[in-house]
């Protein structure tokens, strides 16, 4: 069984040329493009191919990865014209001889196919990506049910690759736009029912670069390797400011969460 | 030196690669320009009636008939579409962008489809789809046969 399993692993199956954006800051010369012949076994990934670049015929070429498995979102760049994890993308299910492949767009680039991710962080920590509370010293745990996880838990999934950004076509014309990724963990935040920092994030949001900005092409989510939906969570938040100029949102005093009683049968 | 990689306005007319609703986005955005440029070019059109009944007689031949007999009336079927089509997608766009017909908050599963962008949002766009084409319909048959349906 186990070499029924392996048949044709590790065989040459065809060759694919790789044609792959260099850039090179020390020399200060224009992007070009350059092509590798890589040859295809089963399996192997683009990241795979542009390792095997690396090591066989261009030690220059360079890339950002890190896990190789599509947990730690380095290695996001765009393939055949789509934003994709590299290390995601078989080269054989895309189905081309010529695989072309950009940095991110909406980034800088520092070198080859390394983007400068300095904008994605610095929107996601404008937005204050953790849970603000009004007293100075937590007293006890917060406590919450699985229904209110649920209600905000896929974006947490969320890996900061950032190929929602370079998706997103308002943000490449619009540099200071918060951006889905940073809008999406906003929206995550607000509708966690420990967190009392809407008004402390609502002068980011509802301004000219924040959550009104977005014209719901749905690019980000359907790049978005981890199936977070930024979308979804921009169309939520606005959903709960334009709700809450109607009806005060509640969000005062103690957690809505239930008693810890209740949850764990322990007084 | 990091050098500047944005995609500039150019990537709003690029709906390759991605999914239905990003096609909307662009032909939202082409319409939208469409109509701007026609209704400028509509004021400055009928302005020309201030310049008594011989100017506008002219003016009206001139911009029917500047390239045979069919181009004025296609020019106006075309912006009807398009008019057609940024309303209609304007109204989707109203509901869906305040967060109506769209799902909750769901678990995320393999190969992650995005239900945000499909669903009832598709539900949307299918019916404001065949409103689209009855409305273009009967102002085409209109210009075309000056019929009212």
């Amino acid at each position: 069984m186990q070499e029924v399993a392996l048949k044709g692993f590790g065989e040459v199956v065809k060759t694919v040329t790789l044609r792959i954006r260099r850039y090179d800051p020390e020399s200060g010369e224009p992007p070009k493009y350059v092509e590798y012949k890589v040859p295809v076994q089963m399996g192997m990934t683009v990241l795979d191919g542009i390792l095997y670049v690396k090591e066989h015929l261009d030690h220059t070429v360079s890339a950002r990865y890190s896990c190789r498995m599509g947990i730690c979102g380095s290695c996001g760049m765009i393939i055949n014209g789509r934003e994709r994890l590299a290390c995601q993308t078989q080269i054989l299910e895309l189905g081309k001889d010529l695989v072309k492949i950009d940095p991110m767009g909406n980034y800088g680039t520092v070198k080859d196919l390394v983007p400068d991710l300095t904008k994605l962080f610095r929107n996601h920590e404008s937005v204050k990506p953790y849970v603000i509370r009004d007293e100075e010293e937590p007293k006890g745990e917060y406590l919450q049910t699985p229904e209110q996880r649920e209600s905000y838990a896929m974006f947490t999934d969320c890996i900061m690759c950032g190929l929602c950004l370079s998706a997103c076509p308002t943000n490449a014309t619009d540099e200071l736009y918060l951006g889905p990724q940073a809008l999406a963990q906003a929206f995550r935040y607000i509708s966690d029912n420990r967190d009392l920092g809407l008004n402390e994030r609502l002068n980011v949001l509802d301004s000219k670069h924040g959550v009104w900005r977005c014209h719901f092409s749905g690019a980000c989510s359907d790049v978005c390797p981890k199936g977070v939906d930024p979308a979804l969570g921009i169309q939520l938040l606005r959903q709960l400011l334009t709700s809450n100029v109607f009806v005060k949102f509640e969000q005062k005093g103690a957690p809505k969460g239930p008693d810890r009683k209740s949850v764990t049968g322990v007084s | 030196m990091t050098i500047e990689n944005k995609k500039g306005w150019i990537s709003w007319f690029n709906p390759f690669k991605y999914g239905t609703d990003r096609w909307m986005y662009s032909l939202h955005r082409l319409t939208g320009i469409a109509l701007g440029l026609y209704l400028i070019a509509h004021v400055w059109e009928t302005s020309n009636i201030l310049n008594g009944p011989i100017t506008w007689n002219k003016i009206m031949v001139d911009l029917d008939y500047p390239f045979g007999q069919h181009f004025g009336p296609l020019i106006l079927s075309l912006i009807l579409i398009a008019a057609a089509y940024h309303a209609l997608n304007g109204i989707r766009l109203t509901i869906v962008e305040n967060g109506l017909m769209l799902p909750r908050p769901y678990r995320p599963e393999y190969p992650y489809k995005a239900k945000s962008t499909r669903g009832l949002n598709d539900v949307l766009k299918i019916v404001l789809g065949i409103l689209m084409i009855i409305t273009a319909a009967i102002g085409i048959i209109y210009i075309y046969t000056g019929v009212i349906v």
